[in-house]
């Protein structure tokens, strides 16, 4: 392409490099192709789409976790619409959990929580809740204690413990409290009060809530067919893709990347480049970089931590076998932690109508038991497990296959924190390179918040000024909630005033919102009232004092019930203004007091709902 | 700190200021509406003897009319009355709400 933006800056020229062919690396080669500029991306794997890629196997299709497109994001789903248009399917979401040999519907429903634990069980979840709220552990500083205290440990224990020790493969005790604060933030306040405000006019709480959980938009052949679309793209532009091609050293020279080199097909190259974008792990970024950084940013990125991921695929002989798009596995006693039903995500995902296509999801470390073991081995496993919790009989099985997922998801443990503030300032020292995506920059990002990194990154080579590190940071990111409007140009709007600050304005709900719940200043209430009232009194006396003089006494003789001393005179209208001014004062106080007490009561009862909501999709955070 | 907090610790921590206009339309609607309606109320209940031993209409509500010239307690007065309390109350109203703003923002200085 030529003529395009990038031409017209002078920037036709500039070799871009982009380092990983996952969601986030071909979203900013995409990006920058519109742009006119040419790019090359590198992609370790034979496939492309990082974690979002779709696994063929013998024409069946799998997902690597089950990749849901919905997005608050205006300008992420501009280009699913643009690469993908019509190819989206919509799914109702039907996701329950398996526990104690039963199913639960996740979201939960109270009914069939209440019938599947029990009238006793039930009842003492809901002391438990109570005990929670009125006695909280403190200091909260972990996981379990974090979660206890919101819905309760009887319900920590049932639903949340064993999953999250699946997934994340550590105690919960070990888990610090504040990424579950971050990560599971739920409803925000004021979304919560302007939902309560506007629910008459527009939908309730549990609509809005509703929508975006029950339903979402999925690739007809599944997500990677997003990334396999956007490859062809960019290469029918003129950007090259080159698959298999494992960075191994960076070439840092004066605060800036000079080329890389790459091993692909038993050879090495090197490639020079003037912008570079890393969607690779952090702490192999750090390991490659050559000269080698100073110790602390080397043992910093050795200290982040991954938990990997393998999905044991198997085929069955039966056209269904559950209505779930994907099942959580609670149950203690298996090592499986979730089952994807691809053929229920798109049916166009199992090639033969009269099959079914499962993926079985394993949580693991690379190189532990799970990993090492041989794909026979984990495929057996697989239908031992199935058959164990009584899903399938593995004499259904006919075929499988398994896909290992290293470095699935950063692992935010007790020093990520400092070991990433560590590795931000020294390459910050380096002016052209870019960091994005998941495990580009070691946060756990959704794909489109991935995606937003990118695009960012893309503008900021055009000539932007983002700091990619605000991206899920700074914005509201729920999973409910109404959708948002964060469009890039939005963003575009702000750089001018907060260059580095891609944050969205404050909207005049908002603010509205903020104001008509602000509390009143008791005494400034009761100053003003008390001095309205005060001086009423006060010029009511002096002008039937001088209207009528004192033979006014005989209509204010009710005042003098409640005014001992009051007199119609200049004398009176002063005991006058002192009495008036001080019930003024009281009933203005008690006012303030009283409306302000029975806001704080609205806004505790919605911020309470508000964290119950958040127990709704709790496991989908986690 | 996250953008969420922060909105939350706003909303924690801010003090209302009023609308003066508002307040005053609002005082002055409630005191032309309470002597608009006390007065009827007194014409629907009758006439009542006093100590005297004579047949009156609401002779405390009368007293008004020492203020509110052309106020009487009759439907007339009651239109008058509202009229007077309208004025009255829009002006105890704004200066309430002025007088509140004012306050509060020396306050918060």
């Amino acid at each position: 392409m030529t003529g395009g933006p990038g031409s017209r800056n002078g920037l036709a020229d500039e070799r871009v490099v982009i380092i990983g062919g996952g969601p986030a690396g071909l979203t900013a080669a995409y990006e920058l192709s519109k742009a006119g500029l040419k790019t090359i991306v590198l992609e370790k794997d034979d496939i492309v789409g990082g974690i979002a890629r779709t696994v063929n196997y013998k024409g069946y299709r799998f997902d690597i976790g089950g990749h849901r497109f919905f997005t608050k994001v205006k300008a992420v789903e501009d280009v699913w619409e643009e690469v993908l248009g019509d190819n989206f399917v919509e799914r109702k979401r039907l996701s329950r959990i398996y526990y104690n040999s039963r199913f639960f519907y996740y979201p939960f429903k109270v009914t069939n929580a209440v019938f599947g634990l029990g009238v006793w069980n039930s009842f003492m979840i809901v002391v438990s809740y109570l005990k929670a709220r009125a006695f909280p552990d403190l200091p909260e500083e972990t996981f379990d204690k974090w979660v206890s205290n919101r819905f309760g440990k009887r319900l920590y224990e049932l639903f949340f413990k064993t999953y999250t020790e699946k997934v994340w493969g550590i105690p919960c005790t070990e888990i610090s409290a504040e990424w579950a604060a971050q990560r599971i933030k739920g409803l925000s306040l004021l979304e919560a009060l302007k939902n309560a405000l506007l629910q008459n006019k527009n939908r309730s709480p549990e609509e809005v809530i509703k929508t975006l959980i029950d339903s979402f938009h999925y690739p007809r052949l599944g997500p990677g067919m997003m990334w396999e679309t956007v490859a062809e793209k960019i290469t029918r532009d003129g950007s090259e893709l080159v698959m298999n091609a494992d960075v191994c050293r960076i070439h840092v020279s004066d605060g800036h990347v000079e080329s890389i080199t790459v091993r692909n097909g038993g050879g090495e190259s090197e490639l020079g480049g003037s912008h570079f974008i890393s969607s690779m792990p952090v702490r192999e970024l750090i390991g490659s970089i050559d000269p080698q950084p100073p110790d602390d940013v080397v043992k910093a990125a050795n200290d982040l931590k991954y938990r990997d991921f393998l999905t044991v695929s198997l085929i069955i002989d039966t056209p269904s076998l559950f209505p779930d798009n994907w099942i959580y596995i609670h149950d203690p006693g298996v090592k499986l932690g979730r089952i994807q039903n691809f053929k229920n995500w798109s049916e166009e995902m199992v090639p033969d109508p009269k099959k079914t296509c499962l993926g079985l999801e394993y949580f693991c470390f690379e190189g532990d038991g799970l990993w090492t073991m041989s794909d026979a081995d984990l495929i057996e496993l697989g239908k031992k497990e199935l058959g164990m919790i009584g899903l399938c009989d593995p004499a259904l099985v006919v075929d499988g296959t398994v896909v290992r997922m290293p470095k699935a998801y950063p692992v935010y443990d007790s020093t990520y924190r400092q070991s990433l503030a560590t590795i931000r300032g020294y390459l910050s020292g380096i002016g052209n390179l870019q960091l994005v995506g998941r495990n580009g920059m070691h946060k756990y990002n959704n794909q489109d918040h991935s995606m937003l990194t990118a695009m960012l990154a893309a503008r900021n080579i055009l000539g932007a000024s983002y700091d990619l590190w605000r991206v899920n940071t700074d914005q509201e990111y729920h999973e409910e909630g109404d959708a948002e409007d964060y469009g890039l140009s939005e963003y575009e709007a702000l750089s001018s005033t907060q260059p580095r600050v891609p944050e969205s304005m404050p909207k005049p709900i908002e603010e509205a919102i903020i104001r008509a719940f602000a509390r009143l200043d008791k005494l400034a209430f009761a100053l003003s009232l008390g001095t309205a009232s005060g001086l009423a009194v006060f010029f009511a006396t002096i002008f039937l004092f001088l209207k009528e003089g004192t033979q006014a006494d005989k209509y204010l003789s009710l005042l003098n019930q409640y005014f001992a001393g009051y007199t119609i005179s200049v004398e009176g209208a002063f005991i006058g203004l002192g009495y008036s001014f001080f019930w003024g004062f009281i009933f203005g106080w008690l006012f303030a007091y009283l409306r302000n007490f029975f806001t704080g009561i609205f806004i505790f009862k919605i911020k309470r709902e508000r964290e119950l909501s958040s127990f709704k999709n709790f496991i989908d955070y986690i | 700190m996250t953008k969420q907090k922060t909105e939350e610790e706003k909303l924690l921590q801010a003090v209302a200021l009023l609308n003066a206009k508002s307040m005053g339309l609002v005082f002055g609607i409630l005191l032309g509406l309470l002597i608009f309606i006390a007065t009827n109320w007194l014409l629907v209940k009758g006439p009542q003897m006093n100590r005297a031993g004579e047949y009156v209409i609401g002779p405390h509500l009368e007293l008004l009319s020492q203020f509110f010239i052309g106020y009487s307690v009759s439907f007339a007065g009651s239109i008058v009355g509202f009229v007077y309390g309208f004025a009255l109350g829009t002006i105890a109203g704004t200066f309430v709400g002025w007088l509140y703003n004012r306050i509060v923002i020396f306050r918060q200085r």
